[in-house]
């Protein structure tokens, strides 16, 4: 799924263990979020949305849209 | 070994010290076997409690296997639980074709407890490229 998690990351100056660990997440589902290798369970997303402080469109990209 | 890569977090670590633990064990009763330690239980009733000893480290993998795909994040046991599936599809499917192969192709013999190593053989080969969760 295409995403903004990456540049979201790093306009914070973040890494992705950073992230992992704010989230609750690995290292490796950051990664695999961030390169569309995996969607996000929807609990995951509001979780990512609450933490950047935006809607999870704004950070997802909505597939069936 | 099921995680990516190298263990970074506790439950892949304690993964991977249980997985070592359990083929460690099936690696000695194999050792043992092949060396002759058990053929005075040939045919006795001892010879039932071998093959059940042996079972126990396949047992033990699996509670371990469930155990780090609960600790782990979605991701972690989504790609674990498809290079598992994988493997394990792979073996059963090899080792049917060759349980034909012997009924009706007079191939060689293949003792069953091979399905554990061609598993872990299995497991080797697919899990590299088995990165995503789609």
């Amino acid at each position: 799924m295409r995403n903004r998690l990456k540049l979201l990351r790093v306009e914070r100056g973040w890494t992705q263990e950073q992230l992992g660990q704010a989230l609750g997440v690995s290292r490796q589902a950051v990664n695999a979020l961030e390169t569309e290798k995996h969607d996000p369970s929807l609990d995951l997303a509001y979780r990512i949305a609450v933490l950047f402080a935006r809607p999870v469109e704004e950070i997802f990209d909505n597939p069936h849209a | 070994m099921l995680t990516i890569g190298r263990p970074t977090t506790t439950a892949q670590r304690k993964y991977m010290m249980r997985t070592l633990a359990f083929m460690g064990g099936y690696v000695a009763v194999m050792v043992a076997v092949i060396f002759g330690a058990f053929d005075d239980i040939q045919g006795t009733p001892a010879a039932w409690g071998l093959a059940l000893t042996v079972t126990a480290p396949i047992v033990g993998q699996i509670w371990t296997t469930l155990a780090v795909m609960r600790d782990s994040d979605e991701f972690v046991r989504a790609v674990m639980a498809k290079q598992f599936i994988l493997a394990a599809g792979i073996s059963m499917a090899l080792f049917t074709a060759w349980g034909f192969a012997e009924s009706f192709a007079d191939a060689p013999h293949a003792e069953g407890w091979l399905i554990y190593p061609l598993f872990w053989a299995s497991l080797g080969v697919v899990a590299p490229f088995i990165k995503s969760s789609n």
